[in-house]
């Protein structure tokens, strides 16, 4: 205990320093903090289940993948047609459908974009990452907002950013000029928000909504719309194992139904690893390059204030040893210095951030592939202080060896 | 640092005069400070760097913060740099783009036969001979499995595809050169393999997705290839269930093609099912011709187009490198500020180790400016020295080459591209600028605590 008060008071004896020292690491695992939980949440999300697996079933040869939605009665059975053929547990269609708040093409940016998911809402609850578990409040929220547009198809769920960004609110109507179904305009009234975080920018319609829209358009136009047989983008299935996954694969691709285009199966986390193929030497680069720079600037800041602390304080150190205090002591001395300011301000720099981002700003906005928002890992409440901890003990380690090794009559022999 | 380091710094500096006026005004404003700082300063520089030589551990340690730092922002602004100049590379002012209504992006777009023929003829088109300069495109992206996939890596990657039909024509348009012993597909399309009943595809391939097809291949067929490298003349490749033939290697221009397969229209719109045309490109004869014609094609009545400047389309795929540059600068803002913590830690340490000297400097006539300025002086020759030892290591990147996407943000089309990290002019002015304003905040604080001593207080 006396030994704790001895490295609390001698971190209070030059408070700049101290003071300094702490904010640095702060500042530097709060980077770390933010690139981890990026690369902790890609790295779940493409990273294979054993149970409750999601199968992903697209077009086979092409993206955008654009099925028929002929298709999407049969695949969300998972091709079942004979004895002994299995189902999925569940099922989720996805159609893209996207457009701008405004007829003006002028005026049209990112400001007046909307890109929604065209799917039966009652899925949002059971097969959407993170939607299936949210907190009470949330989850209530989320549910009012499902059964409004259960209730009417022409709805529109807005992540909260992009209602900011839309400037509208819940109960506002208005209508979405498509980019990519010509002619299908769709008036849309907002029934609710999705909560914050990694679904801040999305939007979701009914499915009914669109697809009826294509039925008008064929009525009033005596011909197809030339996006009429290519509204089907995606279809989940969730099933229970590898096994399953497995099986219904081979219903499927064995399955003489879909032919044209012909489909592929694969597990989202299979599919999400495709997708970021293309961002392998950025990923890499912030997990070997970014991160080890900051904890090695961080080791260093640490390093350079312990070495001019432990400098300072050579007479102080002899005096020590002459009190009777062992090499070994002076060394703990020195470590737990370091060691208590980077355990204390990594832990506050990383709950601060969790905290922070994850509640006020509502996730780290840090578009990948097609994950607009990240948040704070529940791991980073660990890592500040192992991070804060680890380059303290690291960066101090050659100084408190240095204090260790302060010779006593050398010390003295200076002393005028 | 080396020669080759050298040669960037060298080939930057042909750049400077394309930069921005606001980084003119930093860096000029900087570079006067410098001055400014050096000429009023009276106390010589040489005591501060005798002194920095003597504490030279603790110089070392906050140079290399300085190093880690800066070497960090060249390799992230390399990236940015890479993908802007691939852009830029990609588009020229004389083409006009032309896509479907709507169509966000090309493998979003449809374009109706009939009126293929009527634009491509509109006046502002250049001509080669009786052929008009327009390039009938169909754009898609593949889904490949891939067989042998390296460590780590996913068993599909995305291959963009580009069906043209006239390749002699395409190629004048976008401005591609083959290698030498490379041809153009035949206009069948397709040639027979040896040991196939089915023939093989033949197309003409990127130097990067060449580079990546060829890594595909087991070390030793690749140990027995004509060239182990990336996949040459002959060489064969698998997708959709059919057989490539290589029959030529477009030259790497630093544009999005270098990450391409182009085969003819007829034969890859009827395999991957996407029969229509996705594109026309049409060379017009100057960039303001170009502008005509575009402006002429967004009143085209005959059918609904969006046409635009080639070159803006390649910005409009600036999304990802926009989100980049906010998140590097955010990211370095923070850093740097942990760095500027630890410079202003050897600063405080440097006075309060030399009260002495301070006091008896004021006594020797020097002023409270002089002295500041002494300091200040101090930390930014540490700063400017640990940066440009970072800038240098930092610059080593450049030419090496990396995956990314070019995207034009949500709802927008996206290509996968190689590119070549660049360090440019205004990534070594960033970093000199960096530099500059982490050496003065980190040392004007503990500079300024010491003017506030007085001389008879100091020494005792």
């Amino acid at each position: 205990m006396k030994f704790l008060s001895l490295i609390v008071k001698n971190i209070g004896r030059n408070l700049v320093r101290s003071i300094l020292t702490a904010l640095g690491t702060m500042m530097l695992v709060f980077v770390v903090t933010l690139v981890w939980s990026i690369l902790d949440f890609l790295n779940l999300a493409t990273t294979a289940k054993n149970t409750g697996i999601k199968v992903i079933v697209t077009d086979k040869w092409q993206i955008p993948s654009q099925m028929p939605f002929t298709y999407a009665a049969s695949l969300a059975s998972g091709a079942a047609r004979k004895e002994g053929d299995i189902k999925p547990l569940d099922s989720m269609t996805w159609q893209f459908y996207g457009g701008h708040v405004t007829k003006d093409k002028v005026q049209r940016s990112f400001n007046t974009l909307i890109f929604a998911f065209a799917l039966e809402p009652k899925k949002l609850n059971t097969m959407m990452d993170e939607l299936d578990n949210l907190p009470p409040g949330q989850a209530a929220e989320l549910a009012d907002a499902i059964q409004k547009l259960e209730a009417n198809d022409q709805g529109i769920i807005l992540g909260p950013a992009r209602m900011k960004t839309l400037n509208k609110k819940i109960g506002d109507t208005f209508t979405i000029y498509s980019t990519n179904y010509p002619d299908i305009n769709l008036e849309v009234t907002v029934v609710g928000t999705f909560p914050p975080g990694r679904y801040n920018q999305s939007s979701a319609i009914h499915r009914d909504y669109l697809n009826r829209s294509m039925d008008v358009y064929k009525r009033e136009k005596n011909k197809e719309h030339p996006m009429a047989r290519r509204t089907l983008n995606l279809v989940w299935l969730k099933v229970n194992d590898n096994a399953d996954a497995t099986k219904i694969d081979q219903q499927i691709e064995s399955s003489p139904e879909y032919s044209s285009p012909e489909v592929k199966c694969e597990t989202a986390s299979a599919g999400v690893s495709t997708f970021l193929d293309a961002y392998r030497d950025l990923i890499w680069g912030m997990r070997w390059l970014l991160a080890p720079s900051i904890l090695v600037t961080l080791a260093l800041v640490i390093s350079n204030a312990i070495s001019i602390s432990v400098r300072e304080r050579r007479t102080e150190l002899a005096v020590l040893k002459v009190l009777g205090f062992r090499p070994n002591q002076i060394m703990v001395l020195v470590l737990g210095e370091a060691l208590l300011i980077g355990v204390l301000s990594g832990t506050l720099s990383s709950w601060l951030t969790y905290g922070l981002v994850n509640i006020v700003v509502g996730g780290i906005p840090f578009p990948i592939a097609f994950f607009s928002a990240f948040l704070i890992s529940a791991n980073a409440l660990w890592w500040g202080p192992v991070l804060g901890g680890a380059t303290a003990l690291l960066g101090s380690f050659v100084p408190a060896w240095t204090a260790r090794n302060v010779l006593v009559s050398e010390v003295f022999s200076r002393v005028t | 640092m080396t020669s080759s380091t050298g040669l960037i710094f060298a080939l930057a500096w042909r750049d400077f005069a394309k930069l921005p006026t606001p980084i003119w005004g930093a860096l000029a404003g900087s570079f006067l400070m410098l001055v400014l700082l050096y000429s009023v300063g009276q106390v010589p520089l040489s005591y501060n760097i005798r002194n920095l030589t003597v504490r030279w551990k603790t110089t070392v340690m906050t140079g290399l913060a300085f190093t880690l730092v800066l070497g960090l922002l060249t390799v992230m602004l390399a990236f940015v740099a890479g993908m802007k100049r691939m852009t830029e590379q990609s588009g020229h002012p004389d083409n006009v783009m032309v896509m479907s209504d709507g169509a966000t992006d090309e493998s979003f777009s449809s374009l109706g036969f009939s009126d293929i023929g009527d634009i491509e003829t509109q006046p502002g088109v250049e001509k080669l001979g009786d052929r008009w300069l327009c390039s009938k495109e169909t754009y898609l992206v593949a889904n490949q499995p891939v067989d042998h996939p390296q460590p780590g890596r996913p068993d599909r990657r995305f291959i963009q595809i580009r069906g043209v039909d006239d390749p002699e024509i395409s190629a004048i348009v976008h401005r591609v050169e083959l290698f030498p012993e490379s041809k153009w597909f035949s206009g069948a399309g397709v040639q027979a393999v040896a040991g196939e009943g089915t023939p093989g595809i033949e197309v003409v391939v990127g130097e990067a997705v060449a580079r990546e097809l060829g890594n595909d291949r087991l070390p030793e067929v690749r140990a027995k290839a004509k060239n182990p490298k990336r996949l040459d003349v002959g060489d064969t490749f698998q997708m959709a269930e059919r057989t490539f033939v290589v029959s030529g290697v477009m030259k790497s221009s630093g544009s999005t093609f270098d990450s391409e397969v182009w085969g003819k229209r007829s034969v890859l719109g009827k395999k991957f099912g996407k029969e229509t045309y996705t594109t026309l490109l049409l060379k017009a004869k100057s960039p303001k011709d170009a502008n005509a014609l575009a402006e002429l094609l967004k009143n085209y009545t005959k059918a609904a187009l969006n046409a635009q400047l080639e070159t803006k389309y390649f910005d409009s795929l600036n999304a990802t490198n926009i989100q980049f540059t906010i998140a590097i600068l955010f990211v370095t803002v923070f850093i740097a500020i942990g760095g500027v913590f630890g410079v202003m830690n050897t600063m405080y340490a440097a006075i309060s180790q030399r009260i002495k000297d301070i006091g008896v400097l004021r006594l020797v006539g020097f002023s409270r400016l002089h002295i500041l300025i002494s300091f200040l002086l101090e930390s930014l020759v540490i700063a400017m020295a640990g940066g440009a030892v970072g800038c240098a290591v930092g610059s080593l990147v450049d030419g090496f080459t990396a995956s990314s996407v070019l995207s034009a943000g949500a709802g927008g089309g996206f290509k996968t591209v190689s590119l070549r990290l660049t360090v440019d002019a205004f990534t070594l002015a960033s970093c000199f600028l960096l530099t500059v304003v982490m050496g003065f905040i980190g040392g004007f604080l503990p500079a300024f605590s010491a003017v506030r001593l007085k001389p008879l207080d100091a020494l005792r």
